[in-house]
């Protein structure tokens, strides 16, 4: 909010405020984890168990294999993802911060923006992580092309923005830690089914017009739900 | 407060007579279905429990919404009852296209879009259950299921969607070939009778339900106002 | 063209239907007895106070 003797730095002029809002949040909680890293351990190893799980427990052979990556590294991903967010709410709740950010003299979705961005941090650090110790572990095809790291970050982009509005109630209910992925993984399964499909596709070296299907609907279901948590955010937080 | 209202006891008769009377058109009345034979009798009760279910959801969604607008509970009751019906129907339509699907598709599953869909949504409407048990103040709980609601409600088209998708790349290859296309029957006029008297009647039959779902909320509230009364 | 005998599995989707069905009425109805019970009591509770 802008008094008659402001200053004109960016933080304070309007517009400024808004975006300086959601940076301080964001860095809020990228700050304190590079200090801690308590949150992005707990999602890696979490990540790397799963997929030494996957490893064990379905025991295929080279060919099969390059068929499931894709739904290997998402499903470790989701879980990974739910983790985190967990934690990074809970933290939040548990200090107090949720509260004492509720009343700074600020725009209530700018909240929800830097705490989805801190979320999505967090998760392409694991992802940045996961998929490099995949390859070694497994070599697969065309790993790091650009449309399978975009169609990561598209996913992970969409997980993240209804995942964080999910945390924000899960967190203030008793059953907090096993309620987020029952009410998350319904609502994301077109992330998923996309995400998935896409990658696949990216990875077996389909021809894009076969991709961009999945690829528009990752889109799309990034859009309406960033847009539709940014507006429920206000009615979740309300006093 | 315990007594029903007039309009709810001629209700209950009228949905009684109405729940028998489907009995009989889909077990007698109803012709017996040369291709599938027997089971086909299912798919009357499948279709209306299915319709009304759906419809059911809706109900909690804008009621969701109204709630978020009006701050009044009793938008919350509606929802809650609303879901908590739906529920019950929707898995009885999910049970009964699953036991006609076996002996026709030769499958007790298939991950064609609508059922999956119907699947998911139903996780849903047991997550919403779920959120709500877990929250103690009721004017949490009413926001968080109604934005809950909405949420869903969203994503629903765009996950039938993304499985039809899905299934135009993958179609189904398990024996049954071509499973979605068998699916449909030619449907003679006295069937077409039958399923419309059953989604009637099953629509009568969730007004009733749902009737006595919002009753038994009320005496819930009126019960937990006077604990808390007590207590102090 | 023999229409097959799906009988058995016509009876098992009534009977799932009715089961779940009446099922359901008879939860409520036990849920609205047991509230009944529970505002008797604590209206006692509360006039005797």
């Amino acid at each position: 909010m802008t008094e008659n003797s402001i200053q004109n730095t960016p933080a304070q002029r309007p517009g400024g405020n808004y975006f300086g809002a959601v940076l301080a949040v964001a860095w809020k909680d990228l700050a304190a984890e590079l200090r801690s890293r308590e949150l992005l351990s707990a999602m890696l190893i979490f990540a790397l168990l799963v997929i030494l799980i996957f490893n064990f427990s379905l025991q295929l052979d080279r060919t099969t294999r390059e068929s499931v990556t894709a739904g290997v590294l998402w499903v470790t991903f989701a879980f990974a993802g739910t983790l985190g967010l967990n934690r990074s709410m809970a933290i939040e709740k548990d200090r107090g911060c949720l509260d004492g950010l509720l009343l700074a003299p600020v725009d209530r979705s700018a909240i929800y923006f830097g705490k989805a961005i801190s979320n999505l941090a967090f998760m392409l650090i694991v992802e940045a992580i996961v998929l490099p110790v995949y390859f070694v572990l497994y070599n697969p095809r065309n790993f790091f092309n650009p449309g399978f790291l975009g169609v990561i970050l598209l996913g992970s982009i969409g997980y993240v923005a209804v995942g964080t509005l999910l945390s924000t109630m899960a967190v203030q209910a008793r059953t907090r830690d096993v309620l987020l992925p029952i009410l998350l993984f319904p609502l994301v399964i077109p992330v998923l089914v996309s995400a998935v499909q896409a990658s696949m596709g990216f990875l077996s070296g389909q021809p894009f017009e076969e991709i961009l299907p999945w690829l528009n609907l990752l889109l799309v279901y990034d859009v309406i739900f960033i847009a539709a948590a940014f507006m429920a955010f206000d009615y979740v937080v309300e006093e | 407060m315990s007594t029903q209202p007039r309009a709810l006891i001629v209700l209950n008769v009228v949905s009684v007579i109405l729940l028998a009377a489907a009995y009989y058109a889909s077990l007698v009345y109803a012709p017996l279905e040369a291709v599938m034979g027997q089971v086909q009798r299912l798919f009357y009760f499948h279709v209306a429990t299915a319709w009304v279910g759906m419809i059911g959801f809706v109900l909690a969604a804008v009621a969701g919404i109204a709630y978020l607008w009006k701050k009044d509970l009793k938008w919350d009751a509606i929802s809650l009852a609303a879901v908590e019906i739906s529920l019950i129907f929707f898995f009885i339509a999910i049970v009964l296209g699953s036991i006609w699907a076996r002996p026709i598709w030769g499958t007790w599953w298939t991950w064609e879009p609508r059922l999956t869909t119907a699947a998911i949504l139903q996780m849903i409407y047991l997550a919403y259950l779920l959120l709500r048990q877990g929250i103690e103040d009721p004017e949490k709980r009413a926001r968080f299921g109604a934005i809950y609601t909405l949420l869903g409600g969203i994503s629903v088209p765009l996950t039938f969607v993304s499985i039809r998708i899905f299934r135009s790349i993958h179609p189904v290859v398990i024996g049954a070939g071509g499973a979605e296309a068998q699916g449909s029957f030619s449907m003679a006029p006295v069937m077409v009778q039958v399923m419309l008297f059953s989604i009637f009647a099953f629509s009568v039959i969730f007004v009733t339900l749902f009737w006595h779902r919002m009753r038994l909320g009320s005496l819930e509230s009126r019960v937990e106002q006077l604990k808390l009364k007590v207590m102090q | 063209m023999d229409t097959p005998d799906t009988l058995n599995y016509m009876l098992a989707g009534y009977i799932v239907f009715s089961v779940t069905f009446f099922g359901y009425l008879v939860y409520l109805w036990r849920r609205w007895r047991g509230l009944q019970a529970e505002e008797q009591n604590l209206k006692e509770i509360e006039a005797n106070e």
